[in-house]
């Protein structure tokens, strides 16, 4: 039903010794929230970097909308269309809310520095153009009523969600969200999976996302692909996963399977 | 009981041991021919009449009574009296015991300069106010108890007439201004603020020079150099967020393009100095890109050294033998022209002092745009997070390169018109103590804002000239500021602040209680 917007090919991350990602191969369709699990250490944020452009994979190749991104900067495939969040929030600190989603919105305004020192009417349009755009994802990710604090002085789930609208403004056709729900309470967990939900189905944008809480993985993937050791072990919707022998044994070790199998008959019984 | 009592005793006795320090160090001496000068007193000898001297121990006392009031928070105004009296009296005693002692110096004629240089005998007459030193010392006692007590008074005034809001006329008057001021919505009061600011600055900046003499417009065309260097620094490092330290290499740069094309050695061009005024913003801009261009690799202590080296590079070659031809060596190069206008020759301080005043108001004014635009918000992002940036889809290195350029013109443009107005440059005015000088004064006045750049380069260009008499205590000074500085002030003196925008959900929020209202 849906075409293929990423297609990762062979990609090969090295970092000395250590093969931090080895030949994987990955098929994300359009629309759809595609989760990246496996435990700590098994190449999941370094395959994102891959994808941003932030490393250069050593073999293979990373396709987005056909087209290979080999080469290009970091900036230019965001101008392309990726955008992503980050592990540990990477907020710009001491600008304010609404300062942050405007640098998000960079590629879409035009404006020089001849237009901005010489206030001409590019400048007015765009600057005109960023607040209302700025305070609309502002508003969209319920962080409208802080617009001018300082990104710092926000509380963690706030620096979350305002990393997330800043993402937005860059008019994403993909967001990678690195544990967007990471140390968060069940209260803003919830929120942060129907935000997420949310993001796929009013604006149409294709969500990769690792995570570790198991419960948002299952409720909210359409197509999960499990890592270990930089190797991709396992691949399927959420009741696959969760069945996969391989899958319980990266998680809990050699004959996890069986304890599990174990363990569930109990809790039947 | 014990905060009653003895908290405004201790504050008295810091303040007396304060006293005692400052004049053991002759400062107040320094304070009272500052105070003598404002009140247009001449000042002949290195110390100043007595009633001057006595005013210092007064002002002292005053603060020691407000400090003290201020600690001890006493609802009524006898309180605040007696808490600023005790407070006076504890400082007094202190300097009464040092008043006593050196009184008993100076009647045995016992001189111990060799180990307290400023304690001269006309110096202790000075402090004991020319009386027998038991009076002397009894007549500071009182001095300062006295103005504790009026310190206190002041304090428990101005408290209560906060909280009751005494009628008084003046009083009623400031409030009710500000209550129209904050009734004005945040935008019109902002512009009427800018409107007056500019308006006072205008009048200073057209009056003043005329008034000023040479000296003083030589000394305020200083700082104001200093002031567009600073911008120019602020956009490297205030924005972008790379720390440059060879930042004075530009400055050279449009010193020496102005000095080679108007000067008759080594080539005697005399292409004049608007022309030559345009080339050293535009030589500078354009070495700001080259240097940038290796750079844009490097971050934080990396980029220092390589910046810091260009800076010492730029200097050696100025100064090498080999260049002499070029650049005129060691030596520098002398007689360079001044600006014409109209036909007219445009070079006296005052008029440069006018030139000066355009460039910074030039300078400001594109920083201030800069400041608030796409631009401005991609630098600001690279110094907070380059790597998010550019995951943002800012292309940093293009904005890292431009914010080197402009800075750069800055310093062009503030060098070819030092090197014009002083007829002369030559390599050691390029130093690196001049880069470091510029750096500090962003950082003390506050970094990355204008206000902040002016502040700080009043107080570290403008001050020394200022009180070039005591310039024995300059270090002094300069590193009890920067200790102070860095306990009080740490984000320096005018810390930056980030503009605060009108969401259209907030506008129309308003409009629809304004309705509600209605």
């Amino acid at each position: 039903m849906s075409a293929e917007i990423i297609t990762a090919h062979n990609v090969t991350k090295v970092f000395g010794g250590l093969t931090a990602v080895d030949e994987i191969d990955l098929v994300v369709k359009e629309k759809t929230i595609h989760s990246i699990i496996g435990p700590n250490g098994a190449g999941k944020t370094t395959f994102f970097n891959c994808l941003s452009g932030y490393y250069t994979p050593e073999n293979g190749e990373v396709f987005y909308c056909g087209q290979s991104i080999r080469g290009r900067g970091t900036h230019e495939i965001a101008t392309l269309g990726i955008l992503r969040t980050y592990q540990n929030i990477r907020l710009f600190s001491s600008l304010t809310a609404i300062e942050n989603v405007m640098v998000g919105l960079h590629h879409s305004l035009h404006e020089t520095w001849i237009d901005a020192v010489l206030h001409t009417r590019r400048y007015q349009k765009d600057e005109k153009h960023a607040l209302i755009e700025a305070s609309h994802w502002l508003d969209f990710v319920g962080l409208i009523g802080c617009a001018d604090a300082v990104a710092g002085s926000l509380p963690y789930g706030a620096q979350r969600r305002l990393e997330i609208a800043r993402a937005l403004a860059g008019k994403p056709r993909v967001l990678l969200l690195d544990e967007p729900t990471a140390g968060m309470n069940p209260q803003e967990t919830l929120e942060m999976t129907a935000l997420i939900r949310q993001m796929r189905d009013d604006f149409g944008i294709t969500i990769i996302l690792i995570e570790h809480d198991m419960h948002v993985v299952m409720e909210i993937s359409d197509f999960i692909s499990v890592l270990d050791f930089g190797k991709k072990i396992a691949e399927g919707i959420p009741s696959e996963i969760q069945s996969n022998a391989r899958v319980i044994e990266a998680y809990l070790g050699p004959g996890g399977a069986a304890l599990a199998q174990k363990f569930k008959r109990k809790t039947r019984k | 009981m014990k905060k009653t009592y003895f908290q405004p005793i201790q504050i008295g006795f810091i303040f007396g041991a304060v006293n005692v320090f400052l004049v053991l160090i002759g400062f107040n001496a320094m304070v009272a021919s500052l105070l003598a000068k404002a009140l247009g007193e001449q000042v002949l000898t290195a110390l100043p009449p007595f009633p001057y001297l006595a005013a210092f121990t007064i002002l002292l006392g005053l603060w020691c009574g407000i400090a003290a009031a201020r600690k001890s928070s006493r609802a009524r105004i006898a309180g605040n009296v007696l808490a600023g009296w005790l407070s006076g009296l504890a400082a007094g005693s202190v300097t009464f015991v040092f008043c006593v002692g050196i009184g008993w110096l100076l009647s045995n004629k016992i001189d111990i300069r060799n180990y307290l240089t400023v304690l001269s005998f006309d110096f202790i007459n000075g402090v004991l106010m020319g009386l027998p030193p038991l009076v002397g010392a009894l007549a500071n006692l009182g001095i300062l108890a006295a103005a504790g007590a009026v310190g206190g008074l002041l304090y428990g005034f101005i408290q209560s007439s906060k909280v009751k809001q005494i009628n008084q006329p003046i009083l009623a008057l400031t409030c009710s201004t500000t209550e129209k001021l904050k009734r004005l919505d945040h935008g019109r009061r902002r512009l009427a603020f800018q409107i007056l600011g500019v308006a006072i600055a205008g009048a200073v900046v057209i009056f003043l020079p005329l008034n000023w003499g040479s000296y003083w417009n030589y000394v305020a065309g200083t700082v104001g150099l200093y002031v567009i260097l600073g911008l120019g620094l602020n956009l490297i490092v205030g924005l972008s967020g790379q720390l440059v330290l060879g930042y004075i290499a530009f400055f050279a740069i449009g010193a020496y393009t102005m000095a080679l094309l108007n000067s008759p050695l080594p080539y005697n061009l005399m292409w004049g100095f608007w022309p030559a005024l345009v080339l050293g913003v535009i030589f500078a801009a354009l070495a700001g890109l080259l240097l940038g261009l290796p750079l844009m690799r490097l971050r934080g202590d990396y980029l220092a050294i390589v910046t810091l080296g260009f800076g010492e590079i730029i200097r050696i070659l100025l100064k090498s033998d080999v260049l002499t031809d070029f650049s005129g060596g060691p030596r520098g190069i002398q007689n360079i022209s001044g600006p014409t206008l109209f036909g007219r020759p445009f070079n006296s301080d005052i008029d440069f002092m006018y030139l000066i005043a355009i460039s910074v108001a030039l300078a400001a004014f594109v920083y201030n745009r800069l400041q608030h635009s796409r631009p401005g918000r991609a630098w600001l992002s690279i110094r907070e997070d380059e790597t998010a940036a550019r995951a943002c889809g800012v292309n940093t290195t293009r904005y890292k390169l431009l914010a080197l350029a402009l800075g750069a013109a800055f310093a062009g443009l503030a060098g070819a018109i030092y090197a014009s107005r002083n007829q002369f440059t030559g390599p050691e005015e390029h130093s690196l103590m001049a880069s470091i000088n510029v750096l500090s004064l962003i950082i003390v006045g506050g970094l990355g804002n204008i206000p902040g750049t002016i502040l700080g380069a009043f107080a570290l260009k403008g001050l020394p000239e200022i009180l070039r008499e005591f310039s024995n205590y300059r270090l002094l000074t300069f590193g009890a500021l920067l200790v102070v500085m860095m306990l009080s002030r740490p984000e320096g003196l005018i810390p930056s602040k980030r503009p605060k925008y009108k969401t259209p959900q907030e506008a129309d929020g308003r409009n629809a209680e304004e309705k509600n209202v209605s």
